[in-house]
């Protein structure tokens, strides 16, 4: 398999769905089975995913294989000068996984919600709105460009608002749909401008030569101050769709959609492209940029897995739990733990969906209860949605021989190791914590849901096993959290092909003076040369032929140098401390979990009564939805929601008081808007019109004065453009 | 002229002489079937698609043909075959054989059936003229194909000659026809009479001589453009222009108002470019020999020409006297990408009637089966058929959406090459008011839109059923109105490989 074959069958896999989506919205009414044509889609996609992925990872895994075409190009735009809009694709590692996790669970979910979406008015649409988000999801990933990347983002976002509020009879899926597109929209805003600071600077949308312009020490308007606000703008659209504090208030509402949905899109792969941007973007973040992405990053996971420990909603448990694990990967992002970051996406796509899929057959086996105090003692009826939920679970709560636990591991060692070369050594402890509470929370959760004893006799009575096509993903899903998939060894992934042959950390291109100490390409390492290869090799920016696409091949390795022997070794050092620590306080969450609800040794109610104010925190998700909506009203965001914390009263005032002068403000506009703007745009209108009239007077329909006005036009014109008198 | 200089320009005229075989075909067959005219429109197709095989080969050959090798200058002829010539032939060709399509299922051309011959006859004639009008290089064929085309069209828009309305129309055309022709006259001979010779390339040569009189030239200049104008419409040369729109039939309508323009304009570009030009700056810009403003005498009438469409526009009842006023403001911006007088702006023109050539069809079309369901054209019948026929209303929505020129229509990509044209070359004032009228022109588009989609339907719906054969003719149209809109590489590749006029 050539390179040029591997790029035009991946141009396949991502056109598939989106043809699914266009036969399903037109003619979907009409076929009898539409879940057959969305789904064969897919599991075609899927096909040449797994072949895709094999081609690249068995013959080209140092390389990144490159397509583009040019889209635009247009010649003389004043300023700007010539100015191209290529688009393309990009095979590197990253993406073939991400393909291939993509399609997988796409193709999951298809399945499951064959069976669970049965009979529902608006079926084929389903299908049809499901294989639009694939498409989108697809063209995220495989794009080489920001441009396009910024399009199938939108895309994406619009296929989620349509999930979202697929019942939007229901007045909560509507509203939350809204509240999910809103809120993206403030992220995207700001990753719009992070876009656009780029374009200005180097009038192209493709990373590379981007990423070869900064390299080259080419910063944006010349200074790294901008560097950073660049990379923090962008990262900005990662805050909106990985539901990153303080945007994350829009995924656990977005639980109203179908919960197929939720396990597809707002667990394993949507909220994930938040973590894969930043991923894109990572070689170009300075100190600050990354800090400062770290630092949300843990804000979110402890935020979210405080909530999460308190909920009573089966799916607003995993929601917190997601919110709260898209913080972790982005806190290792922040804190340069790549590779892991990059691992514990894919790891954690398999087990949330696994878990959302089967929470998703708890729920239909009880008749859509979604409350876990109704449920208990599933277990036995459901045996085989318990296993892979108690996988998944143990996946997640990083115990040993799961996916989660190394994935889970090298984070854990990336933040310590952060935490000891840097001093910032919250986020560790942070991290820490998060990890025990998701311990406990998950354990909860099963032991709420499959043990003790049943709760509503009545919906017990009902509840079985699920049939096969809703079984299958979770066994697969299940099967997939075990360890040997990504390496041999149960103790450290960094042995195994995943992260040893697959994925590595790219050479950051920010200046040496910008990185963290760590990062600092010392002498010795070889990366400093080859980069400056590398730089050289990508600027030549070789003139692309209109339309005909060009297929272009990079060395990764060239590319590919780890950080500093500093990084390396506190890494290493921290690989045991971090695991014991991590086995340790995973043990004590799911030791606490037992204790309060399986052997009832403790009365978690008489917990919560004397922990009150933290748990009335918690239960109420830290009151992010009432100070949004307080502060919205309010007007200012980050003042008030301050205030809101102290003093309500300070706020009406200020509410208040903004009201009364918005009042005012708004009168003395109406007033200029009646009778200035209003007239003048009246005044334009009539002028129209009226010079329409004048020039229908010339229309007499007699030809005569047709003919008349002909010759004295000539003589006009003549007159008008005479040459010398 | 030797005898094989002649054999030799035969090959040259392959396409001329392909229509006109099939025109004299129709004609026989048409004696021949007796009653039944079936036949005739195949006959008609088949010579279109043989004439497109050789205008396709002549995308890549340059030459002349009726040359005058005995002549002191350089070797020119009659009749000029350059890739320039063939796209708008393509064009042509593309609109007759849409229009073919569109009489199968035109109700009006369906009740004169036992005068398919003529019809189809009349059509092909005007094929033939367009043909020698785009490749004409000498005054005398520009007369003549002129002449062809307009004898043509002028029995054609009278051809339901029962109804009122359509043998006013022809009667208007003819004498305004007429009157133009004559005024074009008159300027070709003051150019004769100034040169002495017809041959656009050698009156070009004599016309680099400093010492010409200015003022014969000017007025040669504007009574010829007059003549043109009249073809494409341009203001104030365009007052037949709604009368005859609203009267023809509204195949005819389409037809007039893309392949007939489209060799109207082929022949200003090529008359202006040719006569006027004295070299080519490296980027692309006209050296223009000082005799003559044309760029000012360009951007004042492509200025009027769209302000008078559009305002006229705003206040049509009639959708076809609407689409008439629209043609009229389109003329008005392409002959603007022609002010431009560079390379960048011909390549603006091209894209542009690529483009405007589907949509502009394919709302006439839209028109045409409205109006064969509802009787009507008028404004006030269309209101609620968004809901009555869906397929038509959206469809005919984005084909107006598409003249109005937002994205992302194919529609959006013309007016922004033809803008950056002009403000690459430093025309900023035009350019925004091209804007302003296109700002004029989202009105009375619109209206329509909101006539079909927000009124609530006059009558309780009818069951309207369509033929195959009118939803493949809108698929094609439609087709890249959307696909050009968001991927006009092709296009834009196609019309800069098309730039090329002969000997410049």
């Amino acid at each position: 398999m050539t390179e040029a074959v591997l790029l035009n069958i991946s141009i396949a896999i991502l056109l598939l769905p989106a043809l699914g989506f266009i036969t399903l919205i037109l003619f979907g009414k009409r076929i009898p089975g539409p879940q057959w044509v969305g789904t064969s889609l897919i599991f075609l996609a899927l096909c040449i995913s797994i072949y895709v992925g094999f081609g690249k990872l068995a013959f080209y895994a140092g390389q990144n294989l490159i397509m583009e075409g040019r889209w635009i190009q247009i010649l003389n735009v004043p300023v700007l000068g010539q100015v191209n809009f290529d688009l393309g694709i990009k095979l590197d590692n990253l993406t073939v996984i991400m393909l291939f996790v993509v399609n997988l669970i796409s193709f999951l979910v298809h399945l499951f919600s064959m069976e669970y979406m049965r009979g529902d008015i608006r079926f084929s649409r389903y299908y049809a709105y499901l294989g639009i988000f694939t498409f989108s999801m697809l063209g995220i990933v495989l794009t080489h460009n920001i441009l396009m990347m910024y399009i199938f983002w939108e895309l994406v976002g619009i296929s989620s608002y349509l999930l979202i509020g697929f019942w939007f009879e229901k007045k909560s899926a509507s509203d939350a749909s809204k509240k999910a597109f809103l809120v993206n929209r403030v992220g995207d805003t700001g990753m719009f401008i992070g876009i656009m600071i780029l374009f200005t600077n180097y009038h192209t949308f493709t990373f590379d030569t981007i990423f070869a312009q900064i390299a080259a020490g080419n910063l944006p308007f010349h200074s790294s101050a901008w560097l950073t606000a660049c990379g923090i703008m962008i990262f900005l659209g990662a805050v909106g769709k990985s539901a990153q504090f303080p945007l994350h208030v829009w995924l656990p509402d977005a639980m109203e959609g179908p919960t197929p949905v939720s396990a597809l899109i707002h667990a394993a792969t949507m909220v994930a492209a938040g973590v894969y941007l930043v991923a894109r973007i990572f070689v170009m973040l300075t100190a600050d940029a990354m800090l400062t992405i770290a630092v949300i990053g843990m804000i979110t996971s402890f935020i979210a897995a405080t909530i999460a420990l308190t909920q009573n909603d089966i799916k607003k448990v995993l929601a917190y739990s997601t919110v709260s694990q898209l913080g972790y990967m982005i806190m290792a992002l922040g804190v340069g733990a790549y590779s892991y970051a990059f691992f514990h996406l894919v790891t954690h796509a398999f087990f949330k969906a696994c878990l959302f899929l089967g929470s998703g057959s708890v729920i239909h086996a009880m008749h859509h209860e979604q409350d876990l105090r109704k449920m208990g003692g599933l277990r036995k009826k459901m045996p085989i949605t318990y296993y892979a939920f108690l996988i998944s679970t143990l996946a997640i709560s990083g115990v040993p021989f799961t996916s989660g636990f190394l994935s889970k591991d090298g984070i854990l060692a990336g933040t310590l190791a952060f935490g000891s070369l840097t001093g910032h050594w919250l986020i560790p402890i942070v991290a820490f914590l998060v990890a025990m509470m998701t311990a406990f929370y998950m354990f909860r959760l099963v032991i709420l849901a499959f043990h003790g004893e049943p709760r509503d006799l009545h919906k017990y009575e009902h509840a079985h096993e699920s049939p096969f096509v809703m079984a299958m993903p979770l066994v697969l899903l299940s099967v997939l959290s075990v360890f040997f998939w990504y390496g041999l060894n149960p103790f450290n992934p960094s042995t195994g092909w995943f992260l040893d042959k697959w994925i590595k950390t790219p050479t950051t291109i920010v200046p040496q003076n910008m990185r963290f100490d760590f990062m600092k390409t010392e002498a010795p390492v070889a990366g400093s040369l080859e980069n400056a290869k590398a730089g050289e090799v990508k600027t030549t920016n070789a003139p692309i032929a209109v339309g005909a696409p060009k297929v272009t091949k990079q060395n990764e390795s060239e590319t590919a140098i780890v950080h500093s022997e500093h990084y390396m070794h506190a890494m290493h050092q921290a690989h045991y401390p971090a695991m014991a620590l991590s086995l340790l306080l995973g043990g004590i969450g799911i030791l606490f979990s037992f204790l309060l609800y399986q052997w009832k040794k403790i009365d978690p109610d008489k917990l919560a009564e004397s922990l009150k104010p933290l748990y009335k925190l918690s239960l109420n998700k830290w009151y992010f939805d009432e100070i949004y909506a307080a502060t919205f009203i309010g007007g200012t965001l980050a003042f008030s929601k301050f205030l809101a914390w102290f003093d309500n009263k300070v706020v009406d005032g200020i509410v208040n008081g903004a009201a009364t002068l918005t009042r005012m403000v708004s009168k003395l506009g109406g007033l200029f808007d009646h009778v200035v703007v209003d007239g003048f745009v009246n005044f334009t209108a009539y002028l129209s019109g009226f010079i329409g009239i004048f020039f229908r007077k010339f229309q007499t329909g007699k030809v005569q004065t047709y003919v008349v006005f002909v010759v004295f036009s000539v003589i006009i014109l003549l007159f008008i453009f005479r040459p010398f008198f | 002229m030797e005898f094989h200089s002649i054999l030799n320009s035969l090959t040259y005229l392959a396409p001329e002489i392909t229509v006109s075989a099939a025109l004299i075909l129709v004609v026989l067959f048409d004696l021949i079937l007796g009653k039944n005219k079936k036949a005739l429109p195949v006959i008609a197709l088949a010579g279109m698609v043989a004439a497109s095989f050789f205008v396709f080969q002549q995308m890549t050959f340059n030459g002349f043909a009726f040359s005058k090798v005995s002549q002191p200058w350089i070797n020119v002829g009659m009749i000029t075959v350059d890739s320039f010539g063939a796209f708008f032939k393509s064009i042509v060709i593309l609109a007759t054989v849409l229009v073919i399509f569109f009489s199968f299922s035109s109700e009006e051309i369906k009740k004169s059936f036992d005068r398919l011959g003529e019809y189809y006859t009349l059509v092909l004639g005007m094929v033939l003229g367009m043909f020698l009008m785009i490749s004409a290089s000498d005054l005398l064929l520009v007369y003549l194909s002129l002449e062809l085309v307009s004898l043509s069209s002028y029995v054609l828009a009278g051809f339901t000659k029962l109804r009122e309305r359509s043998s006013e129309a022809a009667l208007k055309y003819i004498i305004y026809g007429a009157v133009s022709s004559g005024l074009m006259l008159f300027g070709i001979s003051i150019l004769f009479g100034m040169t002495g010779s017809t041959n656009l390339y050698v009156i070009n040569s004599l016309l680099q001589a400093p010492n010409i009189n200015h003022l014969a030239l000017a007025f040669a200049g504007i009574l010829i453009f007059a003549g043109i104008g009249y073809k494409i419409s341009a203001a104030p040369f365009h007052f037949w222009t709604p009368d005859v729109y609203e009267g023809a039939p509204i195949t005819i309508t389409a037809f007039l108002s893309v392949a007939s323009k489209a060799a109207g304009f082929a022949l200003l570009i090529r008359f202006v470019k040719i006569t006027f030009i004295s070299g080519v700056a490296p980027s692309g810009h006209w050296q223009m020999i000082p005799a003559f403003p044309w760029k000012e005498f360009l951007i004042v009438i492509s200025i009027l020409t769209m302000t008078l469409g559009n305002f006229s526009a705003l206040w049509q009842t009639n959708l076809k006297r609407l689409l008439a006023y629209s043609s009229i403001a389109h003329a008005g911006y392409i002959l603007m990408g022609i002010a431009v007088l560079s390379n960048q702006g011909l390549i603006a023109v091209l894209i542009y009637f690529g483009i405007y050539a589907f949509m502009n069809l394919g709302a006439f079309f839209i028109v045409m089966l409205i109006a064969n369901k509802i009787g009507s054209e008028e404004l006030e019948d269309y209101k609620g058929l968004g809901y009555t026929m869906p397929f038509l209303g959206v469809t005919f929505g984005m084909f107006l959406v598409s003249l109005i020129g937002l994205p992302p229509s194919a529609g959006f990509i013309g007016k922004l090459y033809l803008f950056i044209a002009l403000v690459d070359a430093k025309m900023i004032v035009v350019a925004v008011i091209a804007l302003l009228n296109t700002v004029v022109s989202l009105y009375y588009y619109i209206k329509v839109l909101r006539e079909m989609f927000l009124a609530k339907p006059a009558s309780p719906s009818t069951a309207f059923k369509l033929s195959p054969l009118s939803l493949i003719l809108i698929i094609v149209m439609l087709a890249p109105v959307v696909i050009f809109g968001v991927y006009f590489n092709p296009i834009v590749e196609f019309a800069k490989g098309c730039v090329t006029i002969l000997g410049l």
